[in-house]
């Protein structure tokens, strides 16, 4: 394929409003992990993404972004030390594009299904190559009505801090909302009964969502 | 049992010392080819004269421009493609009964300047049917594609590679072409292969893949050209041999027969050409361009004859080898310098398009031995039992 070709050619969507960024390269259960297209371009800490799975979508939360070389035994080097801007090190070397990806992690914190939304783990994992989508805000504005999903998130067992990305799902989730510092309010009440036995973290995520 | 290191270590002392003890020595023949190349392109043509009369046991360069010519390069173009090709492959394995071999070939476009893009592929062959991994004669006669033979075969598929990257939408963009090692197919001057075979792979291989390349240049802006680095050859230092030479009419057989050590020539001797351009040019420059006077090269290559320089880079001295049109063509030959000078500072010392045709080239020593289980995997799902020699399975076992 000629380089102007694959520039060219886009990541087809479903519809005009859905964002595709990735698919999936690795899943469990409780979790997945995706390529994104292009680089640098991860959905941020906390954001609600999606996935298909079966029967429903997969909902899950972005809980690490991670930028590394594609081949385990390649080591990224400086490059830009008689350059002026990080565009101009791509410019200078425009392989890297080709060498190097950005993936990332999600916990899965629930499943949608027409109306339907269960948040529990789905019955089967995300499929490998299955695209994930951010989620429209008023898809995490409907799934976020419900605030059962932070079970999940609280007793996730990752190497990121989990209280990061509680704290950054909802203050990205309270945006979606008609009244941003009631949903926050809410969700703060709901933490408060989940960690009543561990005041100092419940202290923690509550200074995150100011 | 591994290697026994401990048993190594003394033998390696004396070997930094036997190199230590030659570095003198180096050093002085280095100093008389320097003084034998000054004096020597003094007369371009009585030396040209010399070298067409000569009959040396040794390959000599063919002189062109002045053999002591230093050329800074020009300025690279900031808007060019490098496009390189490289290879690897799996052997034929005489231990497995199914026999194939495999040719991968790792392909690198890039593109600078103003629309920066890259392309990075691999594309594997496997080789398995009779008339893919023999070459027959006309009358029936057969040698098999595996060893040296199909290191040939690999040089010629990364060629053909390069020109299926020909037929691509057409830029204006000048275009440098590279291919890792040499353009001359050496080990078929040996004459230890029949005819059928030189021509099956060389003049109806090699060079058709060449000329068609040639016939693409001048427009767009196109050179070829092959990186060898960390060269070996000696054909410049022997034509300062030559130049040394008290007898007008050089002929190593009839003044100099069981002579070794003593002979004038001796005194330039025994070094590399990259040794005496590392002394001579500064970084970023190129020596002159030498014609191959190789016998496979005079005898089919043609309008393809292949001509070399050095070029002193920051960390070696590199030999680049180019065709016959590209040498001859100024703007190809300042497009071949100046884009691999571009490339090796790209590329930390290395042309960056080649190393990353390198890495998708590659095939390591687990891939290999996940190709055989993959072969044998499928083999049996067909039902086909794929035996292997004892001795490759007792290598695999490792018992005690």
């Amino acid at each position: 394929m000629d380089i102007e070709q694959a520039k060219s050619q886009k990541p087809k969507t479903k519809n005009h409003s859905e964002r595709r960024i990735g698919e999936v390269i690795k899943a469990s259960s409780a979790e997945f992990a995706a390529q994104c297209y292009k680089l640098d371009e991860a959905p941020p800490l906390g954001c609600l993404v999606k996935t298909e799975g079966k029967p429903g979508e997969i909902y899950g939360v972005v809980y690490d972004v991670e930028t590394q070389s594609l081949e385990p035994g390649r080591r990224v080097v400086a490059r830009g030390e008689k350059l002026d801007s990080k565009d101009e090190v791509f410019a200078a070397n425009p392989q890297l594009s080709r060498l190097l990806s950005t993936d990332f992690k999600v916990m899965v914190v629930g499943e949608v299904e027409g109306k339907s939304r269960h948040y529990y783990l789905p019955p089967t994992p995300a499929a490998i190559h299955s695209f994930v989508y951010v989620c429209q805000p008023e898809e995490v504005r409907g799934f976020t009505e419900s605030l059962d999903f932070l079970s999940l998130l609280i007793n996730a067992k990752i190497l990121v801090p989990v209280d990061e990305v509680i704290a950054s799902c909802l203050r990205n989730a309270s945006l979606t909302h008609p009244d941003s510092n009631a949903f926050l309010v809410k969700a703060g009440k709901e933490l408060a009964r989940m960690l009543s036995n561990d005041i100092n973290r419940l202290n923690s995520v509550l200074k995150r969502l100011r | 049992m591994s290697l026994d290191l401990s048993k190594i270590i003394g033998q390696i002392v004396n070997l930094a010392a036997n190199l230590k003890q030659k570095e003198a020595q180096r050093r002085s023949k280095i100093r008389h080819a320097v003084d034998a190349l000054a004096s020597a392109a003094a007369d371009i043509n009585a030396l040209k004269q010399k070298v067409e009369s000569s009959k040396t046991t040794w390959l000599v360069a063919g002189p062109k421009e002045s053999i002591d010519l230093r050329q800074p390069a020009k300025e690279c173009s900031t808007d060019y493609i490098a496009v390189a090709s490289d290879g690897s492959h799996i052997d034929v394995d005489r231990h497995q009964s199914a026999h194939c071999f495999l040719i991968n070939i790792g392909i690198a476009e890039l593109q600078y300047g103003f629309n920066p893009g890259a392309e990075l592929l691999s594309v594997p062959k496997l080789y398995f049917r009779d008339d893919e991994v023999v070459i027959m004669s006309a009358d029936g006669r057969i040698v098999p594609i595996e060893g040296q033979l199909l290191g040939i075969k690999r040089s010629i598929e990364e060629c053909r590679m390069l020109v299926d990257r020909l037929e691509r939408p057409e830029s204006s963009l000048p275009i440098i072409m590279l291919l890792d090692g040499s353009l001359i197919l050496w080990s078929l001057a040996e004459q230890i292969y029949p005819d059928f075979v030189v021509n099956e792979l060389l003049v109806n291989g090699f060079l058709k893949h060449l000329d068609k390349i040639r016939r693409f240049g001048p427009r767009p802006l196109l050179a070829l050209a092959s990186y060898i680095s960390f060269p070996r050859s000696t054909e410049v230092i022997n034509l300062l041999r030559l130049a040394t030479c008290p007898h007008q009419q050089v002929d190593c057989d009839q003044y100099c027969s069981g002579k070794f050590s003593t002979r004038e020539c001796d005194r330039v001797g025994g070094i590399l050409d990259r040794e005496l351009f590392t002394y001579l040019l500064a970084p970023g420059e190129r020596s002159a361009v030498f014609t191959s006077r190789s016998s496979v090269v005079t005898r089919h290559y043609e309008a393809n004859e292949i001509n070399f320089f050095y070029v002193r880079l920051d960390r070696e001295v590199a030999r680049i080898e180019i065709p016959l049109w590209v040498a001859e063509n100024e703007k190809l030959l300042e497009l071949t310098h100046s884009a691999i000078l571009d490339q090796c500072r790209r590329g930390l010392g290395y042309p960056v398009a080649l190393s990353e045709a390198h890495e998708q080239a590659v095939v390591n020593v687990g891939d290999r031995q996940q190709f055989w289980n993959l072969v044998g995997q499928v083999l049996g799902e067909d039902g086909i039992s794929m035996s292997s020699s004892a001795k490759s399975e007792s290598k695999r076992a490792r018992w005690i």
